[in-house]
């Protein structure tokens, strides 16, 4: 039968800059910090090195070895591995799609602020006045004022997951114009997409090297950085340390949602996937060490300007409780000062002493956040009081954008790939209807994450829709490849292409370390969910202007459950589905079809 | 802003001052220093002169009548922090002070005049128990990020639309050429006799070699 020629990438460099671009993501820039400040600082290199070492680069690799040699998406590739086992792929697809559908919501947010900046006052700089104009509103003065504006005029969030409000606009308008944006970057699938990661790969680094000056000339930036690098080595006798570096490694290169096999089945038989699968990891790791050096220098800045700020204030209260001339005491004698009036005046200063805060760099410092309120929250925050605030604002958030888009082209191919490979579609719809329909399905299931109570249903997605699974499909992938598929078949498929058999320390880390770590891992997970009782999740409370633990309810409890079932359960059913349709056949086509993957 | 509030919460007893002269008038706060830094100036009489001056301005201002004058601000208990407490006399009656919601309102209603002549602000020039009034929001008519939204989305529809007419273009180029006898690559839809299928009619891709078919 006639077949169209597979697209691919017009050179090598495209295929990087593509794994690059999807790899390099938010997570770089806002989970890598804060688990660095957690775990000791520069410390934390240690295990984060040596889990990049035993179990990033070879799943890497393997990702791309299996998509190279079958040229076909997740779901294509794993049958012709194991017909029993195409359950994997689809596994994979179901998950991508899970991460499709909520992290487009993080883009159409950086969208929000990024169209916010071009105002000549920040609007998260300020309270909004309220009605008499005689203060501010309650709400922002109970929290900051960035906050407010995340959660109140981005997100006009709900008090709890049960009440339901309607769709946000302007939400639903910058979620739109994500999905226009992924739709016409990935409209004629890699010629396309090749295109665009020139642009989505690099530019991100040219904003962090821009606020990595800006950020090291900030007033107290050192303090950040000395504060993070400073190792904490007790820290690596911690178990958690461990986990957490392996789990950062696994979701920060991006393993198991099948992009990185849609990336390669687009590649040349005889691409050198190996050298690549090696440089592109540690352009990742190297990525979010930069990322980190440049949040560190942020966090000082905004610390030192917290506990500058509180030193004013007390100054104040000293002077206008003592009605001192104002140039006696400044910012450097106010600890003498203290002492002083409290012994000349002890009633008074007694009197003084509710409203007295202690102002502490260090507690500043140790504030650690992650996650979306590192990023919108804090760095706004430390963005508004920089001079020029508006122009870094801007090139922060299309940074943002930039990083957020890289990872949702991998995302989205890895969804359209598998269904490109599929006959039925690939003949009745063009490439740009099917694209289409694949955007416009994520765009209108992904409008209910811009409800009132989108960002609890955002939370849950992000915490549960990719990561248990994740695990067990790559588990699954690698003992599959190692024991089902067979090593030495899967050296000769590489040396095939390459012209060289993988070396010793492949062979160990897919026989052995990979495997065992990922089911150590796995095994954690399992015993994390069972002892951490019911799942909760933080809800605004807009009296007491910050989060509050709640429970979830029983249907978001079931559709967590949902969610962690549905992908892991393709595997199984899957292999069922196959072993029934044999069984219907006559002679068993196994071995056939397996010794007809090797041979050529 | 937050001095204000801090001593607002103070107990009255601090201070030797003796307050029931002055239950109808306002302390004022001024933090010339943090405002002008190395500009400020000194605060002598006739800085007090001129703030007496302002106020009585408020007053006139406010009761739209010529009678207020110096005289009637009385100023007591002035301190280094440069504060103090002032009342204000009725001009008909310098024995009798002038109502306390009345002082308000006048302050409020000029209190950009009384800022600007001291060039402070709110913030620097407190009048305690008069909150300030914050300036209006400037909401114009179409919210500015909706403008840039516009922009960039009317773009990206650009983009999406010369591309999808480029390849609707493209493929009916391409119709129009397959009407024409078509030139074979002869490789192609023979397949080399590669195509094995299994005994189920599947054709598994996995061993096929379609390599002559890619562009590197």
């Amino acid at each position: 039968m006639e077949k169209d020629a597979r697209p691919s990438w017009d050179n090598p460099m495209q295929f990087v800059l593509a794994c690059v671009s999807y790899a390099v993501g938010l997570g770089n820039v806002w989970r890598f910090p804060y688990l660095c400040q957690m775990h000791g600082g520069g410390g934390f290199m240690i295990p984060y090195l040596l889990m990049l070492v035993l179990e990033g680069i070879p799943l890497f690799s393997m990702e791309l070895a299996i998509g190279q040699k079958m040229r076909m998406g997740s779901i294509g590739a794993w049958s012709a591995i194991n017909p029993y086992l195409g359950g994997v792929g689809i596994a994979s697809v179901i998950t991508s799609l899970y991460l499709c559908l909520y992290y487009n919501v993080i883009n159409a947010w950086s969208f929000w602020y990024l169209f916010h900046s071009f105002q000549s006052v920040l609007p998260w700089a300020e309270c909004p006045v309220n009605a008499n104009r005689t203060g501010y509103l309650e709400e922002c003065e109970v929290a900051t004022a960035t906050q407010y504006f995340f959660y109140r005029e981005t997100l006009n969030v709900s008090s709890s997951i049960d009440e339901n409000g309607g769709m946000h606009m302007g939400q639903a308008l910058c979620l739109l114009l994500a999905w226009m944006i992924v739709y016409l970057f990935t409209v004629r699938g890699v010629k396309s997409t090749g295109k665009v990661v020139y642009f989505t790969a690099t530019f991100p680094y040219v904003v962090l090297f821009v606020y990595l000056i800006r950020g090291v000339t900030l007033h107290g930036a050192l303090n950040g950085v000395k504060y993070m690098f400073t190792p904490k080595l007790e820290q690596l006798a911690n178990p958690q340390t461990w986990i957490n570096a392996a789990t950062q490694i696994f979701f920060s290169l991006g393993l198991g949602f099948g992009s990185l096999i849609a990336f390669a089945s687009y590649n040349h038989h005889n691409n050198n996937f190996e050298r690549q699968a090696i440089i592109v990891s540690l352009i990742n790791s190297g990525t979010s060490i930069f990322a980190s050096l440049v949040t560190f220098s942020i966090y000082g800045f905004k610390a030192t300007f917290n506990y500058e700020s509180c030193l004013q204030r007390m100054r104040l209260l000293l002077l206008n409780t003592f009605d001192m001339a104002e140039d006696t005491i400044t910012l450097d004698n106010i600890d003498y000062w203290f002492s002083e009036l409290n012994r000349t005046h002890p009633l008074q200063f007694a009197n003084l002493i509710p409203k007295l805060e202690t102002c502490d760099l260090e507690a500043e410092l140790d504030t650690a956040v992650e996650g979306t309120g590192l990023a919108f929250i804090v760095y706004s925050e430390a963005i508004k009081n920089m001079p020029a605030s508006q122009l870094w604002s801007v090139l922060y958030f299309s940074m943002l954008l930039l990083l957020g888009m890289g990872s949702m082209l991998g995302n989205v191919t890895a969804i359209i790939t598998p269904l490109r490979d599929f006959k039925v579609l690939a003949r009745n719809f063009s490439n740009e209807t099917l694209n289409g329909l694949v955007c416009l399905f994520c765009l209108l299931l992904g409008l209910g994450f811009t409800t009132r109570s989108g960002n609890y249903w955002f939370t849950m997605f992000n915490e549960y829709g990719a990561t248990f699974s994740l695990l067990f499909i790559v588990l699954i992938e690698v003992v599959t490849v190692s024991y089902l598929y067979g090593l030495k078949r899967f050296e000769k498929d590489i040396e095939d292409m390459l012209g060289h058999k993988p070396n010793w320390y492949w062979k160990i880390m897919w026989a052995f370390v990979s495997p065992l770590l990922l089911i150590s891992l796995f095994i954690f997970y399992i015993v994390d969910y069972i002892r951490g009782g019911t799942p909760t999740y933080q809800a605004w409370d807009q009296e007491l202007g910050k989060s509050v633990v709640m429970e979830y309810p029983w249907y978001g409890q079931a559709f967590i459950a949902l969610l962690l079932v549905s992908s892991v359960c393709c595997v199984p059913a899957a292999a069922l589905y196959a072993f029934c349709t044999k069984k219907q056949k006559v002679a068993p086509p196994r071995e056939h079809s397996i010794s007809a993957v090797t041979g050529v | 802003m937050f001095g204000l509030l801090l001593l607002l919460c103070l107990p009255p007893a601090l201070g030797a001052v003796d307050f029931s002269d002055y239950e109808n008038g306002y302390q004022v706060r001024l933090s010339i220093k943090t405002a002008l830094g190395d500009e400020a100036y000194e605060w002598n009489e006739s800085e007090m002169f001129l703030f007496r001056a302002t106020i009585a301005f408020a007053m006139r201002q406010f009761t739209k009548t010529e009678a207020y004058g110096i005289d009637n601000i009385v100023v007591r208990n002035q301190t280094q922090r440069v504060s103090f407490w002032f009342i204000v006399t009725s001009p008909e009656n310098p024995a009798q002070t002038v109502e306390k919601e009345t002082v308000e309102k006048a302050i409020r209603r000029s209190r950009n005049r009384i800022n600007n002549a001291f060039l402070l602000t709110d913030k620097t020039l407190e009048f305690l128990g008069i909150p300030p009034t914050l300036a209006a929001p400037i909401s114009p008519a179409t919210p500015p990020w909706l403008i840039v939204f516009g922009v960039v989305i009317g773009l990206v529809c650009a983009g999406i639309v010369a591309l999808l007419t480029s390849s609707v273009v493209k493929r009916r180029r391409g119709n129009k050429a397959k009407q024409l006898p078509e030139e074979e690559d002869p490789a192609k839809g023979t397949d080399k006799g590669i195509t094995c299928e299994d005994r189920n009619g599947v054709y598994n891709q996995g061993f096929s070699d379609d390599d002559r078919l890619t562009q590197l």
